[in-house]
């Protein structure tokens, strides 16, 4: 109901432009984008849902793939043996409750703003992907149904905030990850139209732009509007595809399209020219550092959730992936190119939101499919180990500097408060305001609440 | 602790045989059913907290010396048995992180006691073996809210049969129809049909539970319907079965697009839908169907679909090495090759990489794992690779299997291997060595080697592995191999296979409609596993040429074929489509490498999209629209799911922006000969989506051309063009 609205008003604003140029078309357009109203909607879905004074909350979920060493980076064992701890020494940071690896000392000196949950695990096979569908949805996908990735909830519940997708990945869905499982990354149950908007493109790119987000030169506004008029009447007899998901889809696709190309806010949310070099190499030039810092200005522009993938695949290049055999890098390998990447990226991104006052609204949660084996093995890397690892959170509520759960005295299980994926995609909801509780309309009319009953977020990070 | 015997006598299996509890037939099932051996808890592979045993208990003999010699024999008290740890634990009588898994005093409980108390006697050699398992009724209908309770049986060598319900473990393949409970007391929730499946002991069993849909149709729906053949009768029969209204059949117009796209990937010409619209001949269809499998873009498009399986990409081979083995994929296709001896050609081939192009199945993988992997995948579409480092976790193929179905691959050698199937120029020579073995990691000893659940070859023998493996993979009574490839094409054509995902044949994964697949299993046999003859079949069905319309009485259908469903073109077809309609060929110069470098490439000038012999030639519109990529063998790897990236493409894009503004192309060309608008609009939806527009699709087009200044003709045109090539009526095979 409210896409109709929307495309109406779009379509009166539009046609005021007849023969405009470019230029004119987009500021016809920023009109179109005030008149929209979409914090009403907003309001009005979710009314009752979030919590007051959680309004403008946001997630950026960072998401290692690969699988990062806890054992190596947040969850040293220095009084370990040497086959255990591995070959780098913890380093004091801002916190008074936890050391980081000396690969990440910009970790160190912002420790003060995220706090580590050292004690996850899931007992989901240890294998990339189905890692990552258990992280990113809470729930390992059984008997058919595949539940959504915590981005789509917060869009099905939610919406979008302005002309901008709720939910954007950066910079492209995740490839494969040896076990052809669906990755989660997707809108599940809930529909293909909760999927999130992949950017598809590498934002470190020198002359990077969203690719096709503005029409070619020679389409006027009119004549954009003229297409979308005939189109309208050559779909106004193909009641044929109502009952296919995809073609529905399409539909609903060509109205965020035609939203998102009209929008000067989308655009200039998306260019990442607009920012000084300094801010850009202070994040670094690199494809992880430039989509942390897509994420910081997609987030000032209404975006509720993006999804950062730290690599593509856990194939083709150097990844958190350790196994220390070709083509994999050893535990020694992370400190040439992975952890001086994340270290810097990381820590800007968080010092950026902080300084711009979005940590407060910003959640950021740094997760992976599983941590590492704790024994080296003999070709210097580490295993997957979904027993134990760790996961960080900082901004949208949480207190930094603190280190929740415990892992016992070698990292291979978790010692004291053990955390399970749905209490960390509770712990992502409650942030964002969302009572982690409430239903979802699940497959076949059955009610699917947001994570199972008795899984609850991780409180102690809040209070 | 003492048995109470009452008890025991009365449920305790072992006694009833008269005989004490044996550690295979009765303590490990009871390990099994209370997950002991899952992969979260002991049957990880570290185990956990010191004791592990083999994953949902594939190796007895290890787990009995786990459990009575391990930790100092602690885990078992023969003078005390309640005094064992594997029961003291499990009780949680001693802290377990594992939670509570046996109630002390349970029949189970008793079972375990029973067998310590015995002395632990180890499995035996001459122990009877379970063979199989029957789960009961195979076929129950229910209505939601309704309970269907289902037994499982297990048999063993000796003939005898024991009722094993309470260790079977249970899943219901489609939690939307039906949920099952430990017990397995299955509770109908929706509407339709689904399986669930019951595992004991690494042996598995399916139930079908049919959950007829509310709708009101009359028997004579089903019996009027039209009927051309086999497909018909039985698909009608399901439809009965479900209380789903068969659509009504498609017009002609649609029909011929539909062929068209799924027999040969183009859009029919204006002038062949002229034609066959003029057409009142009665065996018309037959005509169609028999020219569309002669024509020449049959080749195109199949070659296109088996290199998706085959993996022909220039990421992993050098040109030469493509050129051969498309080339070679292609030449089978053009002589109409029976399935199975193309499968033998490609699994046993041998020689030089460029004379023989099939040699480079070899050569985009070439270690035995993979290989093997691929073959069951592609061939089978089953897939094993979990068996690499545990038993398949619901499947019946183990650790040992993978291992001997691998160690048929081992002897497989090419010269120049090894550097990366990337250097030089791609030549390479295939030979067969006559010794080596793959090692059994667990075991550091070789398998023997055997085709999945065939009987192993003598490790000795120094003939080609590759010989028997083929004469197994496809004689007539492999189970899957037939199954596959008629899932794979019946997919093509209807869009949803018979079996979803189309390439996991899975036994834990039912057919939508068993009968069916089996009787064109048993067709496609009969036929000498010519592919066309079953095209011909489905083609000339009723089933295939229903309306894509939902009825009231089948909207819900997803996968009982009572109607048409729409599907988003396969990325190449598009591509295609667009180039006919706009008269402007897409060009292809460039192959990116695996590490992302590009490389210019000759020999695509005016390619179509499917004519690409590479899935790695560069192009933006293909990869938005989701070709596939041809990494590893998955259908999984193709995507037709619309997206909002695809919606920017095709408005904003260069693909079909530019050919429309193109000075040469179609659009030109029809302008330079001064047509009435009514003649413009015409051509255009005959052009784009091969039929006549309605009067009122074509008015307010004619219109706006009339009223249209000269200078603005061309403008409108385009326009009416991009939103016909952006309309779902062509965007979907419908």
């Amino acid at each position: 109901m409210l896409e109709f609205q929307v495309g109406r008003a779009g379509e009166r604003a539009v046609l005021c432009g007849s023969g405009a140029t470019r230029r004119d078309f987009l500021h016809v357009g920023a009109l179109a984008a005030v008149g929209l109203s979409l914090p009403q909607y907003a309001r009005a879905a979710s009314e009752g849902k979030v919590r007051p004074g959680c309004e403008k909350r946001s997630c950026i979920m960072i998401f290692n793939l690969g699988g990062p060493s806890n054992m190596d980076l947040w969850d040293m064992k220095p009084d370990a043996p040497a086959e255990i701890r591995g070959p780098f020494k913890p380093i004091r940071t801002k916190s008074d409750a936890f050391e980081v690896s000396e690969l990440l000392p910009k970790h160190a000196a912002i420790a003060d703003k995220f706090s580590l949950v050292r004690s996850c695990h899931h007992d989901g096979a240890a294998v990339h992907d189905a890692g990552w569908q258990i992280m990113q949805t809470g729930r390992r996908f059984t008997g058919g149904i595949q539940t959504p990735h915590a981005g789509s909830v917060a869009s099905y519940l939610l919406g979008r905030r302005t002309d901008l997708p709720p939910f954007v990945v950066l910079p492209e869905i995740m490839g494969r990850g040896g076990g052809n499982l669906p990755n989660g990354q997707a809108g599940g149950f809930l529909g293909k139209a909760q999927d999130p908007f992949a950017l598809m493109a590498d934002p470190s790119r020198p002359n990077f732009r969203v690719p096709d987000l503005l029409p070619p030169d020679q389409i006027s506004v009119a004549r954009l509007d003229r297409r979308r008029k005939m189109r309208e009447i050559v779909e106004g007899a193909a009641t044929q595809f109502e009952a296919s998901e995809d073609a529905r889809l399409l539909d609903e696709n060509f109205q965020a399209a035609y939203r998102l190309m009209t929008s000067p806010q989308a655009r200039e949310a998306f260019d990442l020219a607009k920012e000084p070099q300094a801010v850009r190499e202070r994040y670094g030039i690199n494809r992880f550092g430039q989509c942390c810092l897509l994420a910081r200005r997609l987030v000032e522009n209404g975006v509720r959730f993006v999804t950062i993938n730290t690599f593509l695949t856990v194939f083709d290049e150097i990844t958190w992936d350790i196994h220390g055999s070709k083509p994999f890098t050893s535990i020694e390998g992370m400190k040439n190119i992975v952890c001086p990447m994340y270290d810097q990226a990381y820590s800007a991104l968080i010092e950026d939101l902080h300084q711009r006052g979005l940590l407060e609204d910003t959640l950021v949660a740094g997760l992976s499919e599983f941590g590492r084996t704790p024994k080296v093995n003999p070709a210097g890397g580490r295993d997957h180990h979904p027993q134990c690892f760790t996961c960080s959170f900082a901004g949208g509520g949480v207190k930094g500097g603190r280190a929740i759960g415990e892992s016992d005295t070698i990292g291979a299980f978790p010692a004291e408060r053990p955390v399970r994926p749905g209490e960390i995609v509770a712990t992502i909801f409650h942030s964002l305001g969302l009572d982690h509780q409430m239903h979802l309309p699940g497959p076949a009319g059955r009610p699917f609440a947001l994570t199972d009953f008795g899984t609850d977020p991780i409180k102690e990070l809040f209070a | 602790m003492r048995p109470r015997v009452l008890a025991w006598l009365m449920v305790c299996a072992a006694v009833a045989r008269g005989e004490e509890p044996s550690f295979q037939l009765d303590v490990m099932p009871i390990l099994s059913k209370a997950s002991c051996n899952g992969g979260g808890c002991h049957g990880a592979i570290a185990g956990k907290a010191g004791f592990r045993l083999s994953l949902f208990g594939y190796d007895p003999a290890s787990d009995y010396l786990t459990i009575t010699r391990e930790a100092r024999g602690r885990r078992v008290d023969l003078q005390e048995p309640g005094a064992s740890l594997l029961l003291t634990k499990p009780t949680t009588a001693l802290p377990h992180k594992g939670g509570k898994r046996l109630d002390v005093g349970s029949d189970d409980y008793q079972t375990i006691a029973d067998w310590i108390e015995a002395g632990c006697p180890s499995p035996l050699a001459n122990e009877k073996k379970l063979v199989g398992i029957d789960l009961g009724p195979r076929e129950s209908t229910a209505a939601p809210g309704q309970t269907v309770t289902l037994a499982v049986t297990a048999r063993y060598d000796d003939g005898s049969t024991r009722d094993v319900t309470r260790w079977a473990r249970f899943t219901s393949a489609d939690e939307t129809v039906s949920m099952v409970d430990p017990a397995g007391s299955v509770s109908v929730i929706g509407h339709g049909a689904g399986a669930v499946t019951a595992w004991f002991s690494s042996q598995i069993a399916v139930a079908n539970i049919i959950s007829p849909f509310p709708h009101a149709v009359s028997p004579a729906t089903y019996t009027s319907a039209p009927r051309a053949n086999v497909i018909d009768e039985l698909n009608l029969a399901q439809l009965a079965q479900l209380h789903l209204k068969p659509s009504p059949p498609c017009d002609e117009a649609t029909f011929l697009r539909r062929a068209f796209l799924d027999t040969i990937g183009r859009l029919p010409t204006p002038e062949e839908v002229r034609e066959h619209l003029a057409d009142r001949s009665p065996k018309k269809k037959e005509r169609l169907v028999a020219l569309l499998l002669a024509r020449p873009e049959f080749v195109d498009y199949w070659a296109y679909k088996w290199s998706d399986i085959l993996l022909v990409t220039g990421a992993k081979l050098r040109p030469k090495a493509v050129d051969a083995y498309y080339g070679w994929i292609r030449d089978r296709v053009a002589e109409n090759m029976p399935w199975d001896q193309f499968v033998r050609e490609v699994v046993t081939s041998r020689g030089s990489s460029l004379e023989h192009g099939a040699t480079n199945f070899f050569a985009v993988h070439q270690d035995p794992e993979t290989v093997a992997e691929n073959v069951a995948q592609a061939f089978l579409s089953l897939s094993i690779n979990c068996a690499k480092c545990h038993n398949h976790p619901l499947e019946k193929w183990t650790n040992d299997q993978y291992y001997s179905f691998a160690n048929l691959f081992a002897r497989v050698r090419a010269k120049g291997w090894g550097d990366g199937a990337r250097e030089g120029d791609g030549a390479r020579t295939l030979f067969v060595e006559s010794r080596g073995d793959l090692l059994q990691p667990k075991t550091g000893k070789p398998r023997p080697p055997a085709p999945l659940d065939a009987e192993p070859l003598p490790m000795d023998d120094t003939g080609d592995r590759r010989e028997p493996l083929a004469r197994w993979l496809t004689s007539p009574d492999n189970p899957y191999f037939t199954r596959a490839i008629v899932n794979r094409v019946w997919a093509n054509f209807f869009g949803v296979g018979l079996v979803e995902p189309v390439d996991d044949l899975r036994s834990t994964n039912p057919a939508s409609n068993e009968k069916l697949l089996a009787v064109l299993s048993t067709f496609t046999k009969e036929q000498g596993y010519d592919l066309k003859a079953l095209m011909r079949l489905i083609l000339l069905s009723e089933t295939y040429a229903r309306s894509s319309m939902p009825e009231p009485e089948n909207r819900d259908d997803r996968r009982w074929f009572s109607r048409a469903y729409p599907k988003r073109l396969m990325a190449e077809v598009l591509a295609d489509a667009i180039a006919d309609v706009t008269g402007v060929r897409e060009r292809y110069t460039e192959v990116v490498r695996a590490d992302g470098s590009t490389e210019k490439v000759g020999g695509y000038a005016d390619a179509r999209a499917i004519g690409l012999r590479d899935s790695a030639v560069k192009n933006a519109f293909l990869d938005t629209f989701g070709r596939n990529p041809r990494e590893i063998t998955c259908d999984c790897e193709r995507s037709n799911q619309p997206s909002l990236v695809q919606v920017l493409n095709l408005s904003n894009g260069s693909t079909l922006n530019d050919k429309l503004a193109a000075k040469a192309g179609w659009i030109t060309q029809t302008l330079a000969t001064e047509p009435s608008p009514q003649q413009l609009v015409v051509d255009a939806w005959v052009r784009v989506l091969s039929r006549t527009p309605t009067d009122a699709e074509r008015k307010p087009f004619e219109e706006m051309l009339t009223a249209a200044k000269p200078e603005e003709k061309r403008g409108i045109v385009e326009d009416m063009y991009w939103a016909l090539l952006t309309s779902r009526e062509f965007l979907f095979r419908h």
